[in-house]
């Protein structure tokens, strides 16, 4: 799965935002807290679920692989909600 | 049918369909040489249909079908607004008022009160209030300041002149028993204020709206309003511009 290219990302004053361009139905913006950043930073080239939450415990090797499974299967769920994974 | 119109300092040629798409801008028409030239066709009339439907359909509300001259009118404005980010100006939603001759822009999402707010505006202050635009300004973004254009698009209820004022302050709006104005961050506002720009369907485009949002909200001060529909609630938002 991959992030819809229609979906940008954009940093500013240090706060992460996912946008949609004008052609997609979500009109929302989405604030990104660091590791829903990261793992859309990972969906920017074709990726698993399971490929993400390794590249997230090389980061935070300290977290607890089933918390950071969910929170992975909960990000990717809410970017499902509004259209922004292509399959 | 073919016209030139003076548009936030520059001249667009408008080539279109419709006729009533050049009654729209009539207060704009100019003879001066084009910056920039749009052209609509009806494939644009039938994007903007499907956009109406698919958005409708997205938000769960009642479906209008416009006619296709309003929907030329979109499209030419869409393209305008696209243009125009070359320029370093950016189509924003909401209402700019001016009071001796400095420009406030309320923005919300539609049905919030924006133009009910700025009604209370022109009440309280009179002849010192001057409408820019009541619904879809454009902003030229400065080296150091913002301008707030009006623009033939000004709202269902055509309310805005063929002026133009220095921006001061930007303001959310929001309902509330009582009346209160804060000063707000950058962070807190960006993602409201992103939602109320304009959002091109490409990404150099958007790409330059989300370069202007970040030098806008650099050059002018930041609000978020609670507001009632007293009168009362004019005078605390113009005072806690100041």
């Amino acid at each position: 799965m991959k992030l819809d290219p229609r979906f940008l990302t954009h940093v500013t004053k240090g706060e992460h935002y996912l946008i949609a361009m004008g052609d997609v139905k979500f009109k929302g913006i989405v604030k990104n807290n660091n590791t829903a950043a990261f793992i859309i930073e990972c969906l920017k080239k074709d990726v698993t679920e399971e490929e993400i939450v390794e590249k997230l415990m090389k980061e935070y090797s300290e977290a607890d692989p089933e918390t950071v499974r969910r929170d992975v299967g909960n990000v990717i769920e809410k970017l499902r909600g509004i259209g922004a994974i292509v399959e | 049918m073919t016209r030139r119109y003076r548009i936030a300092d520059k001249v667009v040629e408008v080539t279109s369909m419709h006729e009533k798409v050049h009654d729209y801008c009539a207060d704009y028409v100019t003879e001066d040489p084009a910056d920039y030239s749009v052209v609509t066709t009806q494939a644009d009339v039938e994007y903007e249909r499907a956009k109406n439907r698919s958005e409708t359909e997205f938000e769960g509300g009642q479906l209008v079908e416009y006619p296709d001259d309003y929907l030329e009118e979109l499209a030419v404005y869409r393209k305008i607004s696209r243009k125009m980010l070359e320029y370093d100006v950016l189509l924003f939603h909401g209402s700019v008022i001016a009071v001796d001759g400095e420009g406030y822009l309320f923005t919300a999402k539609s049905g919030t009160g924006k133009s009910t707010h700025t009604r209370l505006w022109r009440e309280y202050f009179g002849e010192r209030a001057a409408m820019v635009n009541d619904d879809k300004p454009l902003l030229g973004i400065q080296d150091d300041h913002v301008i707030a254009y009006g623009t033939p698009y000004n709202g269902k209820h055509r309310l805005g002149e063929n002026i133009s004022a220095p921006l001061k302050a930007i303001c959310i709006l929001t309902r509330d028993k009582e009346n209160h104005v804060e000063r707000i961050t950058k962070g807190q506002a960006y993602a409201v204020l992103l939602q109320q720009a304009y959002r091109p369907g490409d990404e150099a485009g958007m790409r330059m709206t989300l370069m202007l949002l970040d030098a806008l909200t650099e050059r002018v001060k930041l609000y978020r309003l609670g507001c009632n529909m007293d009168l009362e609630a004019a005078k605390v938002a113009y005072e806690g511009m100041q």
